[in-house]
């Protein structure tokens, strides 16, 4: 059969570059499955996997021979053992040398053993994500340094990474350009020493919410590449190190002090007088007031694009000096500033006319005026946070619907002024992406109506405790919103079987929150299953109607959930053990308060589950029923066990 | 060659056959058994070495040449009687009571004596299961007690002889000068060395220590005196042309005798001249005066004196003077400590590590306060008992990395045999020695667990392979041999074998 003429004009670079812009997952399968010379290019030019069942990577590797980065990110077991089958044997040794980037964030189950064959099984890698590997420690930082190549490491939250750990990777990897060592609480000045000291090339770094001192700062102020260094959270740092910051890392763009509770003005002025080519500057919750000596010294910094100083007191004049200092802003952070006035925003509006990105949560003082002078001046507002900012009525979304047209995120929060002639005004906003109407009251199925009729490109909405929402809202958010991905109807108690039977048409939906929902019954969680196909977290929590027989379609059809909250669901021990055995992808379940289910039901299911779940929460006594062999399972395997 | 004529007569005047009766005097020893009253005068401008040495390296006399001494006292009675008349300095006379004194020093030392030679017979019963280095390092300690004692017996038993101390006190040498243990021939004179050499009041080192002893006795050094200016204008002579200093030179035997002051009344041994200086307050008022208890190198002295420096009696060493590029010690405690660490066997093993050795006891303590928590430690194998010292290293170092501790590695069965041999012996020790088990064991818990795995199923109690194969959770039977560990290092209490035991041992027996 021949190819339609359009098709053959279309050569292999010019669908490459096609493909290059579809960055979702839906669409990229849409365009594969058009033809099989588009399936042709997509499998030839496809750079990045993520998988669910590792078990396929190797037939998929054999069709995708240009994968450089594989995230296992979400295989609920990835262990020594299933690393020795992907990555070991002589048919992986093709595919694993071209191998640059890895994903293994959360892969609690997997050892130092397993790791080191890893990292000698590929030996072009370029980037390691093992963040949230909790109980990774020294040994496995030992084996990620065998990876000499290494560029870009992220250690977030692996609790047990010391010095010694980080000096590992420090020598072992001396080419290191970023490293996130968020939340290692075990790190301390001497291993950022020596990481300083060993990797000249750091661009990147992070060390958040870590213990480190001012001392740390005196030495990565000889790194001469740094460009981003994010210092959140860091208590015990202090205007001596900010100080020793100012006179080093010539390159600094992007510094991060949120939350730095010792840090005063007069460091962070230091910081911004050695480094005129700032563009970010984060010192959230960090001053009590924000001092004009502080503001003055913005003048400096001309290319400064993104300042955010939330939770500090503002004044008037602090809106002037911004707005005199900063022409260029893009993004301002401003939640739960004190003393943001109409008036102020004003000001601000008009003097930064590229502004994108604002945050006024919680500045409950702000009205329709603020609102109406932003989308005046700044027309290529992208997202807006207006949480709790209860004087904003209907007119701000007027505005907001007929100039911000670009608007992708709207978050309008515990705002009564949202209501269904306010979303109507909004749905001329079509670009938009995410939108929050949590706790407004006075939105009903109408007002959802409309936009789901107009903005068909929203994955994500928030509907919590709209209790004005009902069955036919969702008739017609099932229509419109096919690309919702994550939805949040919790409280939302109208809503009956039948809602439940129209969210089955949305087949993108992969998050659901569903608490409290009392009039839904196994029927409508069933038919729910059997449409959302690629649902993947799920919370059922005081869900008190649903019976086992929506238990058990839910274990027939929803293979790929990997979040379950089956708290307080009158689920027996039958349909637990079905839910936990069958549905082999969960690896987080939440099993607090349920009713019908027994000591010795729990642990059968705990037992059909235990080598895959990464996190369970379990309610305390438990711990003295639960048999010490199903306990020793699951710790011994990484799993988190949380007793409520 | 005027060096090598000095050299010459150094050699000769400390002869073996010079030297021995004076390295173990008669009836110098008879407190030898109570060093510890002795111990526990530390003194405070000491340097704390120096302490550690003192406590405990009497208990091991002969230690660093267990091979040698045997056929030393074997010569020594001879020696004693042919030499005694020409050197042993004795000003005290013959008292009968001293002579009883003796005696029972004698019966104690022969009780000592049957009490080691059962501890070998029953030694050697108990070691047959034991491999056999740690019976040869047994043997080891057992002669060199053995030496010691026998030593003693000998010299004590020769100074019974009234004829002879008789001659001793009216051939009127001083003894001292040469208990000074500086051959005592190359004196320059007498009155020089007084003090000038260590002007630091704070440093009691030995040298200062020997002239005080000449400035306590003065009438008999002048005599020596006399009796030496021939040699020493010879020396002086020969002293002028190398530099502004003077060499001294001690033998081996006297660089490894244990004491360096003795009594000359009683003849009892002290490494330190204060300790004698408050020994010698017993004797006499005349000890008591403040000339006689004040330091020595407060004495003024108008002669200038000659800078002192030591050369290490080991031939072709850098510190021997007939080395090319001679680098001369500066005090006798230099001299000591060099010739033990350079040149004798590092006899001493750390009881925790079982791989570090030393040859100065005060390195062995010094070690061992950091041993085990030595635990940084760097790939190359260097240990730093902090942490900042390691990344410092490792800082400076290109490719050095921090060494991840082995019991963390270890992950499965892996654990070396030796590693449990190490534990299992340590926890023998704590055993027998009946107290404060608990303390060391909780360091070598992990070895324990890991030791246990390679050892024979006998080690471990039926309860422990009960737990095992309890719950049929096969694939983690790790957690399940932590719980066993307690049981496990309670079953380790088999008899010794342990190099260290016998010190302690005889270290709780004085006490």
């Amino acid at each position: 059969m021949d190819s339609p003429p359009i098709l053959s004009l279309l050569t292999e670079d010019l669908l490459v570059r096609v493909l290059a812009n579809l960055s979702d997952d839906s669409d990229r399968k849409s365009f594969r499955s058009a033809c099989r010379s588009f399936l042709r290019v997509d499998s030839l030019h496809r750079a990045t996997i993520r998988i669910l069942r590792p078990e396929f990577l190797h037939g998929l590797l054999r069709k995708y021979r240009a994968v450089e980065a594989i995230d296992l990110s979400v295989c609920p077991r990835i262990d020594d053992a299933t690393v020795s089958v992907l990555f070991g044997g002589d048919a992986a040794a093709e595919w694993t040398r071209r191998l640059r980037r890895l994903v293994l964030s959360r892969a609690v189950g997997l050892g130092w053993a397993g790791l080191g064959m890893l990292v000698r099984a590929c030996p072009g890698l370029e980037a390691v994500d093992v963040s949230y590997c909790c109980g990774f420690g020294d040994r496995e930082a030992a084996a990620l340094s065998c990876a000499g190549g290494l560029r870009e490491l992220r250690l977030d939250k692996c609790l047990g990474v010391t010095d010694v750990g980080l000096a590992k990777v420090a020598v072992g990897c001396g080419r290191l350009e970023r490293i996130s060592l968020k939340w290692c609480l075990e790190i301390t000045d001497l291993g950022i020493g020596l990481l300083a000291n060993k990797c000249p090339d750091l661009k990147h770094l992070d060390i958040s919410f870590t213990k480190v001192t001012s001392e740390s700062l005196q030495a990565i102020g000889t790194l001469q590449k740094l460009e981003m260094l994010a210092l959140a959270g860091c208590g015990l740092v202090d205007d001596i190190g900010l100080d020793n910051l100012g006179i080093g890392c010539p390159s600094l763009q992007v510094l991060d002090v949120s939350r730095c509770d010792k840090i005063s003005s007069s460091g962070l002025i230091s910081v911004i007088r050695g480094h005129s080519g700032l563009r970010q500057l984060y010192a959230s919750y960090c001053f009590f007031e924000l001092s004009t000596t502080l503001l003055y010294s913005l003048t400096e910094l001309k290319n400064l694009k993104t300042i955010s100083v939330d939770g500090a007191q503002v004044s008037g004049s602090s809106f002037h000096m911004i707005c005199t200092n900063c022409k260029f802003l893009v993004e301002i952070g401003m939640s739960k500033c004190k003393g943001v006035t109409d008036t102020g925003l004003i000001q601000l509006a008009s003097a930064c006319p590229n502004l994108k990105i604002l945050n006024l949560t919680c500045c409950d003082s702000i009205t329709d005026a603020a609102i109406s002078a932003i989308t005046e001046s700044c027309r290529n507002l992208s997202c807006l946070k207006a949480e709790s900012c209860n004087l904003l009525t209907e007119k701000s979304l007027d505005v907001l619907g007929s100039r911000s047209l670009l608007l992708k995120d709207l978050d309008l929060t515990d705002c009564s002024g949202a209501n269904d002639a306010g979303l109507n005004y909004l749905s001329e906003c079509s670009e938009l992406l995410c939108l929050k109407l949590g706790l407004c009251a006075n939105i009903s199925d109408k007002g959802l109506s409309y936009i789901a009729s107009n903005c068909t490109m929203i994955c994500e909405l928030d509907l919590y405790r709209c209790t004005g929402i009902g069955d036919d809202g969702l008739a017609a958010l099932s229509s419109g919103c096919k690309k919702l991905k994550r939805l949040n109807l919790s409280y939302c108690n109208e809503v009956t079987d039948r809602g439940l039977q129209f969210l089955g048409h949305l087949k993108e939906l992969s998050d659901l929150e569903l608490r409290g929902l009392v009039n839904i019954t196994g029927t409508g969680l069933a038919a729910l299953a059997a449409g959302c196909r690629r649902l993947s977290e799920l919370d059922l929590k005081n869900c008190e109607n649903i019976n086992d027989s929506g238990f058990w379609a839910l274990a027939y059809y929803s293979r790929n959930l990997r979040q379950i909250n089956l708290s307080c669901c009158a689920i027996s021990d039958v349909g637990l053990c079905m839910v936990m055995g069958n549905l082999t992808r969960l690896q987080d379940a939440k099993l607090v308060n349920l009713p019908n289910v027994s000591v010795q039901g729990l642990e059968l299911a705990l037992r059909a589950c235990c080598v895959r779940l990464k996190k369970v929460k379990l309610l305390t006594y438990l711990a003295f029923h639960l048999s010490p062999e199903i306990l020793n399972t699951l710790t011994a395997r990484g799993c988190r066990v949380r007793w409520d | 060659m005027d060096e090598r004529l000095c050299a010459d007569t150094w050699t000769e005047s400390s002869s073996p056959a010079n030297e021995l009766p004076k390295k173990v005097p008669p009836d110098h020893q008879p407190f030898t058994n109570f060093n510890l009253q002795q111990y526990q005068q530390k003194w405070e401008e000491d340097p704390s070495i120096q302490d550690y040495a003192m406590s405990i390296e009497p208990q091991f006399p002969e230690f660093n040449l267990p091979c040698e001494t045997p056929s030393s006292v074997a010569c020594n009675p001879s020696n004693q009687t042919k030499n005694e008349p020409l050197d042993a300095s004795r000003i005290q006379d013959w008292d009968p009571r001293a002579m009883l004194n003796n005696l029972s020093f004698l019966e104690q030392k022969i009780h000592q004596l049957q009490d080691l030679v059962h501890l070998i017979v029953g030694r050697r019963t108990q070691v047959a299961a034991r491999s056999d280095e740690l019976v040869a390092q047994q043997q080891q300690l057992i002669t060199a007690d053995l030496t010691s004692i026998i030593v003693q017996l000998i010299s004590t038993a020769g100074s019974l002889l009234p004829s002879l101390t008789q001659t001793l006190s009216s051939n009127g040498t001083p003894f001292i000068s040469q208990l000074g243990q500086l051959s005592g021939v190359v004196f320059p004179s007498g009155p020089n060395l007084n003090g000038s050499v260590f002007p630091q009041n704070s440093k009691v080192s030995d040298q200062s220590n020997h002239v005080d002893l000449t400035g306590n006795c003065k009438t008999e050094q002048n005599c020596i005196e006399d009796e030496l200016k021939d040699e020493d204008d010879a020396d002086e002579g020969e002293h002028l042309s190398p530099g502004s200093y003077e060499i001294l030179q001690l033998e081996k035997e006297e660089i490894l005798a244990p004491h360096t002051h003795f009594c000359i009344i009683c003849g009892k041994g002290f490494k330190r001249d204060a300790n004698l200086r408050m020994h010698m307050r017993g004797h006499g008022d005349e000890y008591k005066t403040p000339a006689a208890l004040a330091k020595p190198n407060k004495e003024t002295n108008s002669e200038p004196m000659l800078i002192k420096r030591y050369s290490c009696p080991f031939a072709g060493c850098k510190r021997n003077k007939d080395h090319k590029k001679f680098q001369p010690l500066k005090t006798i405690l230099c001299v000591k400590n060099h010739y033990k660490r350079t040149h004798c066997d590092k006899s001493y093993t750390c009881s925790r590590c079982n791989t570090k050795k030393f040859s100065v006891i005060a390195d062995l303590k010094t070690h061992e306060k950091h041993c085990g928590r030595d635990k940084w430690l760097c790939s190359c194998g260097t240990t730093f008992s902090r942490k900042d010292k390691l990344f410092g290293h490792i800082a400076l170092f290109q490719g050095h990395t921090p060494a991840i501790p082995l019991e963390e590695a270890k992950g499965s069965a892996a654990g070396s045999s030796d590693r449990g041999e190490n534990s299992e012996e340590t926890n023998k020790v704590e055993l027998n020695l009946g107290t404060n088990f608990s303390c060391g064991s909780g360091d070598q818990n992990g070895n324990d667990a890991k030791g246990g795995v390679d050892d024979p199923p006998s080690f471990f109690s039926p309860l422990t392979f009960d737990t095992c194969n309890l719950g049929g959770f096969h694939e983690f039977p790790r957690p399940l041999f932590d719980d066993s560990e307690t049981s496990f290092s309670f079953l380790m209490s088999g008899s010794c074998s342990y190099p260290r035991k016998t010190r302690e041992e005889s270290c709780s027996d004085k006490t």
